[in-house]
This record gives structure tokens, C-alpha cells and sequence, in this order.
């Protein structure tokens, strides 16, 4: 277990409309909640610090980001990480039933998920299709219908149109009927992203990317897998960001912003590609912004990391699982035991609260 | 003195023959076969003489494809066990990489 309690505040949860008690949502058994985080808009958002060391509220914000990133290290082997007005708590999933929980309706509530790989058989899962229509049934059991769901990439395998049409087929049953997607380096493999575009990018400009509002959010869908350098990361390009730059510069500072995009946007492991080259551009456009939340996939597993007003956050996969940066010889899936599958692929479901502008980001398993 | 001028000329054209690049990939010691696998291409680097055709075998659990740096040639995506080949005519050095896994990189040298 993870000990980093520190106020006897009790934790509540800014995910949207839980009515039931928490030990009925959440079995210990059957999901894994690896963080629920919220942080609120702050003035001063030019400091940001990457130092390995007890911040103690050194950006001002109440948050302890060496005690969340060594709980996040817990949450897979069972803990559950709670941050509250900024404070860090955990708690192991078998004091589940002791916690209690503070009902909060959320104005705006969507899904990300990611990395379906439609048309993926090998070891790692050979049934893709399965694990994909278990997310659905996730979602679909979510309290309330999400507003949108957020598709981060690598929809298909091998960019074929019967991938892309199982995918659309199997979201229509989705409590969520508007999905907006962004591609996946597996999704533009021969024509330059142009079957992708098609289906899924309509209003699009360029390789694809756009920006739309939703209750006071502006949500910007970024595409950084196309025309690719030999040896390098992720890639946006000149004309994206040039357009980006011109999509955010006359919103407010307070409005809270989402970037979602395939290749994360910060260096997670350069030697696999997890990185993207020119996205410190981007993101320069965004510092004056007081809460910024980045949705990535493409790594196959969740991680957090937070840099100044900037929370970014890249989900699991409906498909496989990758290994953890410099564990294995490559990024290639990863076999894991037939029983623990599911609980390593999942979903994200994040809520914002208007008035708050703070963004709560949670992952379940799928099982 | 006739059999004798026969087996010269022969053996001449045999050794003319010999020199050019079908014969040479013919006889060649070493088959111009890459592997795909580990997201790395291997050998990551290889020689050939000018002519040969060189195979690519993507033994890897993800698709890879073969894209060289100068756009001369341009596999589709390769899924596991798929081949792609290339007849490298021209002497030079071919840089190429798999646009889907930028990462991954090798070269061809071609004498």
C-alpha cells in the first residue's frame, strides 16, 4: 500500500453523476482505477518544474507531484490514488468500502479511448473485436451517456477500410454517438492518411487536425504521425502549428483547454519513438492557458505526468499491451496472461465542472 | 588443339560471364535477405554488388514498411511475414527506414 495520506479530508470524486456507492461501482475484482486528479486554474502559470524532489505546493497549486508520480507507480499493483483540493491520497482497493462519496454533477463528461488496432491477431490478443466491444459495454455502463468520446489513434491495424468499418459499425452501439478521432501512425500507412481523412475528417484541414467547444471547453485534435522522418519522433509540421497558433490566440486564459492528438506530446522514451519533435512549439502556445489537459495514446498504458498548468495523460489500449520504457528489447505487444488482459487495456473517462475549470481523468480496466 | 581452344574460349566467356551482375547474384555468397524483427532491420547495414535484389521478411508481431530516405522505392505495409524486394541497380548508398516506426533505420550499400 501506498503511503502517502496526508489530510483526513475526505476524497470525493469530480466524475459526473456516481449516484451509488462507491464499493458497488468499483470492485476491487473487476476494475482498476489507476488516478483521479483535479487541479485548478492558477494566475501565474509560467513556472513549470521537472525536478525529481518533494515539490510542497512549489507551483502554487497544491498539488505534490513527486507523491502523485510514485503513486501512479503503486496503482498498478492495486492502489488507488486520490488527489483532493491538491492533496494526495491512497488507498489499496480492499479499504474500498470505507471511503465515502461526494456526489458531483459535472457539466461535461467524455471518454477517450485508443489504440484499437482492428485487424491485430497475433499472441498478444487474438481477439481484438472482443476486448473492443468490452470497452464499449464500459462506457456504456459509465452513469451517464458521455457527451463525445475522443478516439486517440491506431483505430485500425493496417489502415484497411474493413478495420475502419468494424470500428464505426461497433461504436454505433456506444451510449456516445459522436466520436471524434484523430489517426494513429497504423492508420495512414499506404495513402497518406486518405482513407482516414474520409471517414473521419471531415472539417479537418491539412493531414486532418481541428479544434471545437463543448461547454466551455476547447478540445484541439492534433495529428503527428504523418510525413515522418527517418530516425525521428512524432511529427506536426509547420502548417499545423502555425494554425494552432492562430486556433487558441484570442480565447480567454480561463478557458480550460484539451489537446488530443495520437504520438504523445512530451519525450516519454525517445529510443521507441515515444516523443513528438516539434511539439514544445505547441505547447508554448498554450502556457498562458491556466489548465491545459493533453490526451494521448499510442504507448499502450497509462501514464501521468503534470508540468506547470499542463496535465498530460496518455490512455491504455482496447487491443494490447505495450511494455514499460526500456523493459524489453522493443515496443512490440507484449503477452501477458490470458486472466490479466483485460485488466491492462481500458478506457478513460474525464468530467469537467464549469466554475472549477478543473478536468478529472480516470482509467478503468476493462477487467 | 581443337577441344583445347574450345575449353579456352569457354572458360573466357565463363569468366566474362561471371562478371556480370546476374551471375555475380547467382553465385553470390551471402543472400541479400533482410529480417524484420524487434522493430530493427537486420543487418542494419549490407553491401551488394550493383544488380542484386534484396528481400525484406517482416518477422516481427507488428507491420513494418520499407521506405527509402531518396523515395526510390516504397514497400506497402508489410504485416508478419510479408516480403517486400528491391533490384538495386545503381552503385550508391540507399538510407531507408520504416515511416510507421520512424526509429527503425538502416542502409543498403550498393558497389
Amino acid at each position: 500500500m501506498c503511503l502517502l495520506s496526508r489530510h483526513p479530508a475526505t476524497p470525493h470524486f469530480f466524475t459526473s453523476g456516481w449516484n451509488k456507492t462507491l464499493s458497488s461501482r468499483l470492485s476491487p475484482l473487476r476494475s482498476t482505477l489507476t488516478a483521479v486528479f483535479s487541479h485548478k486554474i492558477r494566475e501565474d502559470t509560467t513556472e513549470h518544474n521537472d525536478k525529481d524532489e518533494i515539490l510542497h505546493d512549489h507551483n502554487h497549486d497544491g498539488i505534490d507531484r513527486r507523491g502523485f508520480l510514485k503513486c501512479m507507480a503503486w496503482a498498478g499493483t492495486g492502489a488507488l490514488c486520490l488527489i483532493k483540493g491538491g492533496v494526495l491520497q491512497s488507498y489499496s482497493l480492499s479499504r474500498l468500502p470505507e471511503l465515502k462519496e461526494k456526489d458531483v454533477q459535472a457539466e461535461l463528461s467524455f471518454v477517450q479511448i485508443s489504440d484499437s488496432h482492428m485487424g491485430f491477431n497475433k499472441p498478444a490478443n487474438t481477439d481484438v473485436v472482443g476486448t473492443f466491444k468490452a470497452a464499449i459495454d464500459k462506457i456504456n455502463a459509465l452513469p451517464i451517456t458521455p457527451a463525445f468520446m475522443l478516439h486517440t489513434g491506431d483505430v485500425s491495424h493496417l489502415s484497411k477500410p474493413e478495420e475502419f468499418d468494424t470500428v464505426q459499425q461497433m461504436l454505433k452501439s456506444a451510449s456516445a454517438k459522436n466520436v471524434f478521432y484523430v489517426p494513429g501512425e497504423h492508420d495512414v500507412i499506404n495513402d497518406e492518411g486518405k482513407e482516414f481523412r474520409d471517414r473521419f475528417g471531415k472539417g479537418g484541414q491539412g493531414a486532418g487536425w481541428y479544434s471545437f467547444d463543448n461547454k466551455g471547453v476547447h478540445f484541439i485534435g492534433l495529428v503527428n504521425v504523418m510525413n515522418l522522418k527517418a530516425g525521428g519522433l512524432g511529427n506536426l509540421g509547420q502548417e499545423q502549428l502555425e494554425w494552432m497558433e492562430k486556433d487558441v490566440k484570442h480565447l480567454s486564459k480561463s478557458t480550460p483547454i484539451v489537446v488530443f492528438a495520437h504520438i504523445p506530446l512530451w519525450s516519454i522514451y525517445p529510443e521507441w519513438g515515444w516523443g513528438t519533435d516539434d511539439s514544445a512549439q505547441a505547447l508554448s502556445y498554450l502556457k498562458r492557458f491556466g489548465s491545459v489537459t493533453v490526451l494521448n495514446g499510442h504507448i499502450h498504458q497509462t501514464m501521468q505526468k503534470v508540468e506547470g498548468n499542463i496535465t498530460f495523460h496518455t490512455a491504455a489500449s482496447t487491443a494490447f499491451v505495450q511494455p514499460k520504457p526500456g523493459t524489453a528489447p522493443s515496443a512490440g505487444p507484449m503477452k501477458v496472461p490470458d486472466e490479466q488482459l483485460r485488466s491492462l487495456l481500458g478506457i478513460t473517462d474525464v468530467s469537467y465542472k464549469r466554475g472549477e475549470h478543473a478536468l478529472a481523468v480516470v482509467d478503468s480496466s476493462l477487467g | 588443339m581443337k577441344k583445347i581452344t574450345l575449353l579456352i574460349v569457354t572458360t573466357a566467356a565463363l569468366a566474362i560471364a561471371a562478371g556480370t551482375p546476374f551471375l555475380r547474384a547467382v553465385f553470390a555468397d551471402k543472400p541479400a535477405d533482410i529480417k524484420i524483427d524487434n522493430f530493427s532491420f537486420t543487418p542494419q547495414t549490407i553491401t551488394v554488388p550493383a544488380g542484386t535484389q534484396v528481400h525484406w521478411t517482416n518477422r516481427d508481431d507488428i507491420p513494418h514498411n520499407v521506405v527509402s530516405e531518396d523515395k526510390s522505392f516504397k514497400s506497402k505495409a508489410l504485416d508478419t511475414d510479408d516480403q517486400f524486394s528491391y533490384t538495386f541497380n545503381k552503385p550508391g548508398t540507399y538510407k531507408y527506414f520504416c515511416s510507421i516506426h520512424p526509429k527503425m533505420t538502416a542502409t543498403v550499400v550498393v558497389k
